[in-house]
């Protein structure tokens, strides 16, 4: 492993001090649920690390009728927090499904949303592809079971956060702090496609430390999360999606449709959205707003099972949203 | 006591941490080994430069394995094949320095895709063509065969490769006293891992000692010393210290063994009322660069009218290394899925199907007694044909298959017993034990020939200095040291028997050793207590051997497996419900540890029909999945119920268990999915895109 200096800073300000201008060259760590298996694969080999764990709030605490959850917060806890499960069910449903017990009583809610992608491309050194600086997205023509159906190109990755797809649901708002001060990002505004920039996954700057996830007050909603992993203990998932409704008496005044594995950010559907816009709850309401969610996929050689997983995920979510269960 | 449900004698030890895989073995002053490996598929080596490696922190020795200037050997024929080593105070300064190492390839092409080989369409890259015809196997008379059938099919059924995934990877730690080498290896056979440093290493066999008291997992890639073993021991010998190499798990996936794939086109007949009266087979596989892969076809059912040919298929992978029950996993499974295709096409129920084509009754051959045993069991009337048609999107079913294995006993399996005047008793033998439960055996057949309990006996195992027994595979272990162990039990016990029977005042041929006691047969008040029987011993303990003799052990067994799982049309997911398996033996001497082969058995199998999948990426041939988490295996919440039916044949002798149970589980799942969508999935793995692909 590359030899790098560890720093140890207590506040937000010398954090963010720590970091550096430079792509990768000084990399905050909690959890290293990531970095450190990137370090050991020689895929990020930073000279410096920064250890965030006491320089970044680990607590929720209430905002303006929502929440305020610090980075550092372990998914274990935010899994087990009564007031994200009432608020906010699908982030807790979310929380809840990620790796194992032991990967979820260190990973942090910051690591989720930064972490990088599972490309098999990107994380085997031998292949030098888009994301790493190099020519060729090796998916492309070849294993690509486990790649992007929606969004790709010229890399297609999928976006491996569990956390990101409710949090764009819910209208989450991301905290960047940076030497110059702090700014406050739309989650539907962090995550970018590759076609904007191969090299990253969101707007995060090098010398930027994500500190906090806003949650707006909830309001009237309903909460569907569905996710369709092939192994049950520990596994990535093929495909979910949360749905959430705000209802006028029996039918749906407006919709969130928001798909996560199948693109290489939070994947919001409109097309969805529209269809259920105006109508009851039912299975078949609920199987064509899942099919205009996935109308304009675009598989690859290998993974176009995942348009029909992807429709089944959006529309056990919408019926869980209503109630309905059938699965 | 044999048969019985002894807890395993070394439960403890594991489960606390004194038990010492090799993984755990620490020498005062040793070093790390790491092994620099090609990342070609296939490349020559046009030079390698140790200096900077030599140069880096903490490095003691370092090698050159593929040597550019021997023209004969200097190419590099799979990803992960072994280049160069160096060995250094701690594994991280070893691992740094093994990437200082300086290597020239001069790349050249590859084959990686089976299909392309087998088109003439890949480069030739093996000396003699990347594809080698066998030879055809025919019996009866094929065409009277088809003429005769009512119904034929003609289709292509395939199993995949999958690495042997030993939770405990490859490797060794080598200490060098002068000429003399003490390796601790994680090894299948100490006693061949032995002969194979001696000759690789021109020192004489009595200059080696092997051992190996734990080892976590071998399923047939450790029965023979890998490179890395003398890698490590020639690290050792120029570094003057003693040196551990552990393997990683990614070296594990590339460059220790695999189960070769298998597929078959299948052109098959069957009459009206059920009998196969013909069955034409082309068959091929890959075992990687050079290794043959072939395995039995037809699988078990008698059909008169037959005839198989099969090409080997040469790509630049790690070749193939004999995997638990090699060659039979695939042979049910082809066989079996084409079973069922063949009950439909004449509306027979798959079982009654099955039993119409069997080969006569045996003791060993008990299908049909097995698969109406799980008929009942596992409740399979209400099995519905094939396709279930209740509304909904879960899909509930069955599936059955059945399979066999070898086993047996043969010499020479040296054991040595003593029994001291404090009462203790040493079972020695140089046999090892890899998670199959051999230490509780030794004990559980000691113990039971001199009447005591197996706590009380003091198995010893895993080293060389014990004496020569074979390496444990083929399911030979236990028919192998069974009758040695018994013999040595036996002849100590006579020893004991001549020592009280003068205190005794009787007959030494009247004593019987039983309920911890040495006593007069038919009249136990004749007698004392085993501690007091051993102290006529007397300053030196009985020593008594014992050797491996025909009349213990046999050969062949016979297994019926039965599947039920949920198929969620939705997503294409499926789920393991149940598994019932029925499976003989022969003598079963340790239940518990039988069962526990059962449960690891099945386990192993509904890994390779569901989960496991070793995947080349089709352009580079580089393997895009050597790690454990893309290379996919049972979590404890993907596993189901597993019930295990051992069918005791005393009369039998032992034979051997680690490898039948392995066989039929992949078929029977792959059956019951079957059952469950209605149509058949003809390759395995049966992932969510292969059945949403068919339905």
């Amino acid at each position: 492993m590359k030899p790098f200096a560890y720093v140890n800073p207590t506040t937000e300000k010398d954090a963010v001090a720590a970091l550096s201008p430079e792509f990768e060259k000084s990399l905050p760590i909690a959890g290293g649920q990531d970095l450190l298996a990137r370090m050991k694969d020689y895929i990020t080999q930073p000279d410096r690390i920064v250890n965030v764990k006491r320089a970044l709030e680990s607590t929720v605490t209430p905002l303006d009728g929502g929440l305020r959850i610090g980075a550092a917060v372990k998914l274990v806890d935010l899994a087990e927090h009564a007031e994200v499960a009432r608020m906010y069910p699908a982030i807790a449903a979310a929380a809840i499904e990620v790796g194992t017990p032991q990967i979820r009583n260190q990973a942090t809610v910051g690591g989720n949303l930064n972490q990088r992608p599972r490309c098999w491309y990107f994380r085997n050194e031998e292949f030098f592809c888009l994301k790493k600086g190099g020519n060729t997205c090796f998916s492309i023509s070849g294993e690509n079971q486990f790649h992007a159906i929606l969004g790709g190109g010229p890399s297609f990755i999928v976006h491996p956060s569990s956390l990101a797809v409710p949090m764009v649901a819910y209208g989450a708002t991301f905290r960047l702090a940076s030497p110059g001060g702090e700014r406050l990002v739309p989650a539907a505004e962090y995550f970018t496609l590759p076609a904007k920039n191969v090299l990253t996954e969101n707007v995060l700057a090098p010398n930027e430390l994500l500190t906090h996830v806003i949650l707006p007050a909830p309001g009237n909603l309903k909460s569907g999360h569905y996710e369709v992993r092939y192994k049950a203990s520990h596994d990535w998932p093929i495909a979910f999606a949360t749905v959430l409704l705000v209802m006028d008496g029996t039918t749906v005044r407006s919709a969130r449709v928001v798909m996560g594995a199948v693109a290489p950010v939070p994947w919001r559907s409109q097309p969805a959205e529209q269809a259920l816009t105006g109508k009851t709850i039912t299975e078949e309401t609920a199987a064509a707003a899942a099919d205009a969610a996935l109308r304009d996929a675009q598989p690859l050689g290998q993974n176009a099972y995942k348009v029909q997983v992807a429709k089944t995920a959006v529309t056990r979510a919408i019926l869980r949203a209503a109630g309905i269960q059938t699965v | 006591m044999l048969g019985t449900s002894v807890k395993r004698l070394d439960g403890p030890d594991k489960v606390t941490g004194r038990a010492k895989y090799t993984f755990d073995i620490n020498r005062p002053g040793m070093l790390y080994g790491r092994i620099l490996r090609s990342p070609h598929p296939h490349a020559r080596v046009v030079s390698i430069d140790l200096s900077a490696a030599r140069r880096a922190p903490g490095v003691k020795a370092a090698l050159v394995w593929k040597d550019p200037a021997d023209t004969k050997n200097n190419q590099v024929m799979f990803q992960g094949e072994e280049v160069a080593a160096v060995a250094a105070v701690t594994e991280e300064r070893a691992m740094d320095a093994a990437r200082l190492i300086k290597v020239e390839y001069e790349v050249l092409p590859h084959v990686s895709v089976v299909q392309q080989a087998l088109a003439g369409k890949a480069p030739e890259v093996f000396t003699g063509g990347n594809v080698k015809q066998g030879q055809t196997q025919e019996a009866g008379d094929l065409a009277a065969g088809f003429a005769a059938a009512a119904h034929t099919i003609d289709e292509t059924y395939s199993t995949h490769v999958i690495t042997h995934a030993c939770m405990e990877s490859h490797g060794t730690v080598c200490e060098w006293d002068g000429d003399k080498l003490t390796a601790w290896v994680s090894t299948q056979g100490i006693n061949s891992a032995r002969e194979n440093f001696a000759t690789a290493l021109a020192i004489p066999q009595s200059s080696v000692r092997v051992i190996c008291q734990y080892m976590g997992g071998g399923f047939g890639s450790k029965l023979a010393l890998g490179a890395e073993g003398l890698i490590c021991a020639k690290l050792a010998k120029e570094a003057n210290a003693p040196v551990k190499l552990m393997l990683d798990r990614k070296e594990e996936h590339l460059a220790t063994g695999n189960r070769p794939s298998a597929a078959a086109r299948i052109k098959a007949g069957v009459t009206a009322d059920g009998i196969i009266t013909a069955f034409d087979a082309e068959s091929w596989g890959t075992g990687g660069a050079g290794a043959a892969a072939g395995f039995p076809l037809p699988y078990i059912y008698r059909i008169a009218n037959r005839r198989r040919t099969h090409k080997d298929v040469f790509i630049n992978t790690g070749q193939q290394r004999p995997m638990r029950a090699p060659g039979h996993p695939q042979g049910s499974f082809i066989t079996e899925i084409m079973m069922d295709e063949l009950a439909d096409a004449v509306k027979m129920d798959p079982i009654d199907f099955r039993l119409k084509n069997l080969p006569p009754e045996g003791p060993n051959a008990m299908w049909g007694s097995y698969l109406r045993e799980g008929q009942t069991a596992f409740g399979w009337d209400k099995r519905h044909p094939t396709g279930d048609r209740t509304p909904g999107p879960i899909k509930t079913v069955m599936g059955a298959a059945i399979g066999t294995w070898g086993g047996g006993g043969r010499g020479p399996s040296q054991a040595h017993c003593e029994i001291a005047s404090d009462g203790g008793v040493t079972m020695r033998i140089g046999t090892q034990d890899l998670g199959t439960g051999t230490r509780t055996l030794v004990a559980i057949v000691t113990g039971e020939s001199l009447g005591l309990k197996p706590s009380q006996i003091k198995p010893e195992i895993g080293d060389t200095l014990y004496g020569v027994a074979g390496g444990s595979g083929g399911s030979t272990t236990a028919g192998s040291i069974s009758p040695a162990i018994r013999i040595a039990a036996i002849n100590a016990l006579d020893a004991l028997r001549a020592k009280v029977a003068p205190v005794l005042h009787a007959e030494p041929a009247s004593l019987v050793a039983a309920g911890g006691r040495i006593h007069v047969k038919g009249d136990p008040s004749k007698g004392m207590s085993w501690a007091d029987a051993c102290k006529q011993i007397g300053p030196q303990p009985i020593t008594a051997d014992g050797d491996w003799q025909p009349g213990l052990s046999s050969v062949t067994t016979s297994g019926a497996q039965f599947a039920e799982v949920t198929v969620d049309i939705g997503t294409g997911i499926v789920k393991l419900k149940r598994i019932l398996a029925i499976q003989d033996c022969g003598l079963v001497v340790s239940k518990l540890t039988a069962e526990s082969q059962c449960y690891g058995g099945v386990i192993g199998s509904l890994n390779f029909a569901m989960f496991e999948d070793r995947i080349l990426d089709r352009n580079t041939g580089l393997m895009v999945n050597p790690n454990l988490e893309w290379y996919l295996l049972a979590g404890m919440s993907d596993i189901p119920q597993i019930d295990v039916r051992l069918k005791d044949q005393a009369e039998r002798g032992v034979i051997g268990i680690g490898e039948p149970p392995t066989v039929p589980t992949a078929a029977a799942i792959g059956l019951a999915v079957r059952n469950a969508i209605g149509v058949t999935l003809r390759s395995l793995p049966l992932t969510p895109a292969r059945i949403l692909q068919a339905l």
